[in-house]
């Protein structure tokens, strides 16, 4: 700054000594000012001859001011570094159950990582791809009904299926299958489901897998499961297979023995069959009523009859969620599945929807899957129908009791009630299996045809009929193949050595079961061979049946065979219900044909003998009401 | 490994952070807590945080350590209840939450990348774990102790999760 001031300011002695020249002085001849001025300060100025130069001569005025440029500012800008508050959202999952682990083997005890010598591994080194191939991930998604944030992240936080059972905290003894994740992820996350898979499909292991999720995670600590009579040692031993570490307490015993399982705390899994629920449940005080955190229903078609005591009981129970489980959603009715919904409480009271409805709930609260859509690689189910003539003596039997059974029909005019007509078709059914004076039988002979070969290869045979009497009348014609009898008269605790034997015994190659007591939850699926020996009046329940061996686990194609008497009554019946099963489709969806089950009605009874329908008493419809078939015009309307 | 270290098998609890960006909201951030096996103990997540411009000039390139390790890891740390025996991370910009806590912090990929920094990584379940450069103890220490989780263990998965519920809390919360 100085030199700046120096270089436009005169030097001081030179000022001194130099006086300004006046208007009038003899002025310095130009050059020789310019020299002085612009030696130091450098600045040159040009002198023009332009008649002014005196006033040009004169020497220019030149003055300086200081700037400090060393004045501290009047502003400091300041900031000091705050810490944002943030909020936090927080959600703290429950603890779950711990069950002892089950004792295992040390061979199977699930691996755990050994350390490797090479703990640490430097960089550029590359890692060897020791991780498996990804496998597809099953994540449990919110249900649609969990609004809160804390209840959709409580789903969205747990891990994916595949790792939570990937023999960490949850040993499985098998690996499920992709679908079976997918139920099971599905059931987890519901308070109302009704599992509707296809016989077969491991609606049992589904359902234990996801109780077990829901007591590890801490979403249930009470459960009741009911079953008919008849499955629960099956259900005994599925849950020994799939969930060992659960304790299951079977609700059994006296009066007040039931009672305190009932009602005692801290049983994780009550197991109970449907005559015991009504009956206990009705007894107990409404203080002391039970409640549960789940409640499950297996063979839920039970009350499909709304009104029913069973239903009532059912419905009354307390309980967080409600899931039901069957094979046949709909046996007769779609409305059927309106007792259904009402039990898993996605619809009021006595509430009737309508097609468009039904259908709009099965979206949201059933899953059902079928063997066609899920297990492609299982080997086929081979139906065919063995169309028999009868023998001579069982033809002249069958054609004198319908002629006399028609006449007598005839004759009741219009006191006739479906009654009259169900007890001729029973009788004709009956001779068609077999003559009773006689003990001839077409089909007998088909059936000893077959067995020899089956035997003679070391197969193993399922035989279903709906007498125990025909079933107790084939068993000493086929005691070449050591058969086992299991229906209804046989006491419940020696049901399971038989159908153990049946599986060990390499002689013992056919199982005699009546369709109301082997039909349901038995896992036979060793067996390739199903024989229909009389036809059930709903296909649901045959192919309840022919699923007992047709299901997962199948390693060979199993070949049903339907014995069917040629011009007889069971013929008509067989037309009638191919038709009906291809009636309706509209409830559960395209491609679903296991699900058009419809017994016959009343009319369709009548119009077996040609018979008009009478409209009195008795002669009510218990099939499809005739607006619902014309709505759904896949198959033709009512037959009368 | 220090401070907290591994514990015995049946009390490790693991840590999953991750953070995320909202649109013109700022970052949230959200910590899991699991078992060993990967069963959800306990679960955080922060609102969104945006910084102002004051903090994103001053800070510069320092700003997305501080909100995201500094501010939010911390935060999410300090609000558990259930504190983890290690934090695995997916964003390697929150490494630098080890120099605010005395929990190793460790960034989870998968086993089969390729590493080509100068850092020591730790092989655990399905993934490799990468830690802070001041703090190569944290790698020593778990090496020694990795046999505690399961082989089949999947680090990453878990983060997944906590992606996912920061998604469903945006939806559901601050999209209002």
């Amino acid at each position: 700054m100085n030199e700046l001031r120096s270089l436009i300011t005169l030097p001081k002695e030179e000022h001194s000594s130099t006086e300004l020249p006046t208007i009038g002085d003899s002025l310095p001849t130009p050059p020789e000012v310019c020299e002085r001025i612009t030696s130091p300060p450098s600045i040159r100025i040009d002198m023009a001859q332009t008649g002014f130069n005196p006033a040009l001569a004169r020497r220019p005025q030149i003055d300086t001011h200081s700037i400090h440029l060393e004045t501290p500012l009047d502003f400091v800008p300041s900031w000091t570094p705050r810490r944002i508050p943030i909020k936090c959202i927080g959600l703290t999952l429950p603890e779950g159950m711990e069950f002892l682990p089950p004792k295992k083997d040390p061979a199977s005890s699930p691996k755990r990582v050994a350390c490797e010598t090479a703990d640490t591994v430097s960089s550029e080194t590359e890692l060897l791809p020791k991780t498996q191939p990804p496998r597809k991930v099953t994540r449990i998604r919110p249900p649609a009904d969990a609004l809160s944030l804390q209840d959709r992240l409580f789903y969205l936080l747990q891990p994916p299926l595949e790792s939570w059972l990937a023999g960490q905290e949850l040993i499985m003894p098998f690996e499920p299958f992709a679908y079976q994740y997918e139920g099971i992820a599905w059931l987890f996350a519901s308070h109302s489901a009704l599992l509707a898979d296809e016989m077969g499909l491991g609606k049992t292991m589904q359902t234990i897998t996801a109780i077990r999720l829901l007591l590890r995670s801490g979403q249930a600590r009470r459960i009741v499961l009911i079953c008919p009579k008849p499955l629960i040692p099956n259900w005994q031993r599925e849950f020994k297979t799939w969930a060992e570490e659960l304790p299951v307490v079977t609700v059994e015993g006296n009066g007040a023995r039931r009672r305190m399982l009932w009602t005692m705390p801290g049983i994780p899994v009550l197991l109970a069959n449907y005559e015991l629920m009504a009956r206990d449940i009705a007894e107990i005080p409404d203080e002391e009523q039970p409640k549960f955190d789940l409640l499950v229903l297996d063979e839920a078609q039970r009350i499909k009859n709304r009104d029913s005591r069973t239903a009532e009981v059912a419905r009354s129970i307390r309980r967080r969620r409600s899931w039901a489980l069957t094979g046949t959603p709909i046996e007769n009715r779609p409305e059927e599945l309106g007792a259904l919904f009402e039990f898993i409480e996605v619809i009021p009271k006595n509430a009737s929807p309508d097609l468009r409805q039904l259908s709009k709930l099965a979206k949201k609260y059933i899953l059902r899957r079928t063997k066609d859509l899920v297990m492609k690689d299982m080997p086929p189910r081979i139906d065919r129908d063995a169309e028999l003539e009868m023998t001579d003596a069982q033809e002249s039997a069958y054609r004198t009791a319908e002629k006399e059974g028609v006449i007598q029909l005839n004759e009741l005019g219009d006191s006739i009630t479906v009654q009259h007509v169900f007890e001729l078709v029973l009788r004709l059914k009956q001779i068609t299996n077999f003559d009773p004076l006689t003990g001839e039988s077409a089909k007998l002979e088909r059936l000893m045809a077959d067995m020899e070969e089956i035997a003679a290869s070391g197969g193993k045979a399922i035989l279903f009929s709906q007498w125990t009497k025909t079933i107790d009348w084939l068993a000493p014609h086929l005691k070449d193949f050591n058969p086992l009898i299991y229906h209804g008269g046989v006491p419940s605790k020696q049901r399971e050595p038989i159908l153990a034997r049946f599986k060990q015994d390499p002689d013992a190659h056919i199982l005699l079961m009546s369709y109301g007591t082997g039909a349901v939850g038995l896992n036979l699926q060793f067996a390739g061979y199903v024989f229909l020996y009389d036809r059930w009046w709903n296909p649901a329940i045959e192919d309840q049946a022919i699923n007992r061996a047709h299901r997962i686990g199948v390693k060979n194609p199993v070949i049903v065979t339907r014995f069917i008497s040629k011009n007889t009554i069971e013929e008509r019946i067989d037309r009638v219900l191919r038709e009906k099963r291809e009636l309706f489709q509209a409830v559960l969806g395209e491609g679903d044909n296991e699900n058009v089950t419809l017994s016959l009605n009343a009319s369709e009874i009548f119009g077996l003998f040609d018979l008009k329908a009478r409209h009195k008493d008795g002669a009510r419809s218990i099939g499809p009401n005739p607006h619902f078939s014309q709505r759904n015009q896949t198959g033709p309307p009512e037959l009368s | 490994m220090t401070g907290a270290g591994i514990q015995k098998a049946d009390g490790l609890r693991l840590g999953f952070m991750e953070t995320m960006e909202v649109d013109g909201r700022g970052h949230i951030g959200g910590l899991l807590i699991t078992n060993q096996n990967g069963r959800p103990l306990e679960f955080q997540c922060t609102t969104p945080v945006r910084p102002n411009r004051t903090q994103e000039i001053l800070f510069g390139e320092t700003l997305r350590p501080w909100l995201l390790a500094e501010l939010i890891g911390s935060t999410l740390l300090d609000r558990v209840a259930i504190k983890p025996n290690l934090i695995i991370i997916s964003d390697p910009g929150l490494l630098d939450l080890r120099n605010h806590t005395h929990i190793p912090v460790a960034c989870a990929s998968e086993a089969r990348s390729r590493l080509t920094d100068e850092c020591q990584v730790v092989r655990m379940g399905n993934s490799v774990l990468r830690f802070h450069d001041a703090h190569t103890i944290d790698a020593e220490s778990l090496a020694k102790q990795k046999h505690l989780l399961p082989e089949s263990a999947d680090l990453s998965e878990p983060l997944e999760r906590v992606r996912e519920a920061l998604t469903e809390t945006v939806r559901t919360v601050f999209a209002r």
